[in-house]
């Protein structure tokens, strides 16, 4: 199938997934920092076990894609930059009860402030690159 | 019988392990498919190439040569699940509702609009120095078993913990 219009579908699946779980309610993402909630400890602990269950089962008895190319499977960088960053993301997760993958099914739900938290989003990305043009570590 | 199937699941609220495998069956399925990551945040960029002058910023230039890449694709399906989401289940509806946050924040909207713009603010700019969100890093990247994505969750977390209830004491007085 078509890369994008594969994406599309997989896309589709996956915000209808978050919205039916709750994972676009501004109460649950706030709900599990505040030690309110748990449902969504449980949604992302579980698509983490199955996550690793079928990455495990794809490098074990496969180990190449449909077209049979080899894995090609790339592990993020680490550093004071990085774990600066994902402090950062958390501190705007806590505040705006979604994520950069949240927000858009809040959007498509017609929640109004998620609109508001999608377009902070661009503008932090392009906070990122007029960063990046300046200094190229980050 | 098919009808408290369908019921289940465009009506009802999902269990949460319904959601964290259809979730978690992405990252093997996106590699076996398309080899390629699961992961969201990256895709701002291409909307930043879209929506806002920076396609002479070296970034933006190269990273996203294919303005419509199959990141925006993967975004716009998003907004239709949600959107798909909302009108089974009869939720659907532009509100300004934010659960407790408008309950208890007792702000003009204006100032909300504020607050959650510079939330996402935090998030966008943090996504890329962290090199990936909640999906690219706490569920692909821990799928994998990648020792840097499990330091990021770790600081997601803890950076979501105190946010949170910092805005709960501050904003929302103490209302949980």
């Amino acid at each position: 199938m078509n890369k994008k219009l594969g994406f599309l579908g997989f896309g589709i699946l996956f915000g209808f997934a978050l919205s039916r779980s709750g994972a676009s309610e501004y109460d649950l993402i706030v709900g599990m920092f505040i030690g309110e909630n748990y449902t969504l400890v449980g949604v992302i602990g579980t698509a983490i076990i199955v996550g690793l269950l079928g990455m495990q089962v794809l490098k074990r008895t496969k180990g190449v894609t449909k077209k049979g190319e080899p894995l090609k499977i790339s592990e993020k960088k680490l550093g004071p930059w990085s774990l600066f960053g994902a402090a950062l993301f958390g501190i705007g997760w806590g505040l705006s009860g979604a994520c950069p993958g949240t927000v858009l099914a809040q959007l498509g739900e017609g929640k109004i402030y998620g609109f508001f938290t999608f377009v902070g989003m661009i503008f932090g990305t392009y906070i990122y690159a007029r960063l990046k043009e300046k200094r190229a570590e980050i | 019988m098919i009808e408290k199937v369908l019921q289940g699941i465009f009506v009802h609220p999902w269990p949460f392990w319904a959601g964290g495998i259809i979730i978690g069956l992405l990252v093997p399925l996106l590699y076996y498919y398309y080899n390629t990551a699961l992961g969201v945040s990256t895709g701002y960029g291409n909307l930043v190439k879209i929506f806002l002058p920076a396609g002479h910023l070296k970034w933006v230039k190269t990273k996203f040569a294919d303005t419509f890449s199959w990141r925006v694709y993967f975004i716009v399906g998003i907004i239709l699940g949600g959107l798909i989401s909302s009108l089974f289940s009869g939720n659907f509806g532009f509100t300004a509702e934010m659960g407790r946050f408008t309950a208890f924040a007792g702000w003009p909207a204006i100032i909300n609009a504020v607050y959650f713009f510079a939330g996402g603010l935090l998030l966008g700019l943090g996504a890329r120095i962290a090199g990936g969100c909640t999906s690219g890093h706490s569920i692909h990247g821990i799928s994998n078993l990648h020792f840097s994505s499990i330091m990021a969750t770790a600081l997601f977390v803890i950076g979501g913990i105190i946010s949170a209830n910092l805005a709960q004491a501050l904003i929302m007085g103490g209302a949980w």
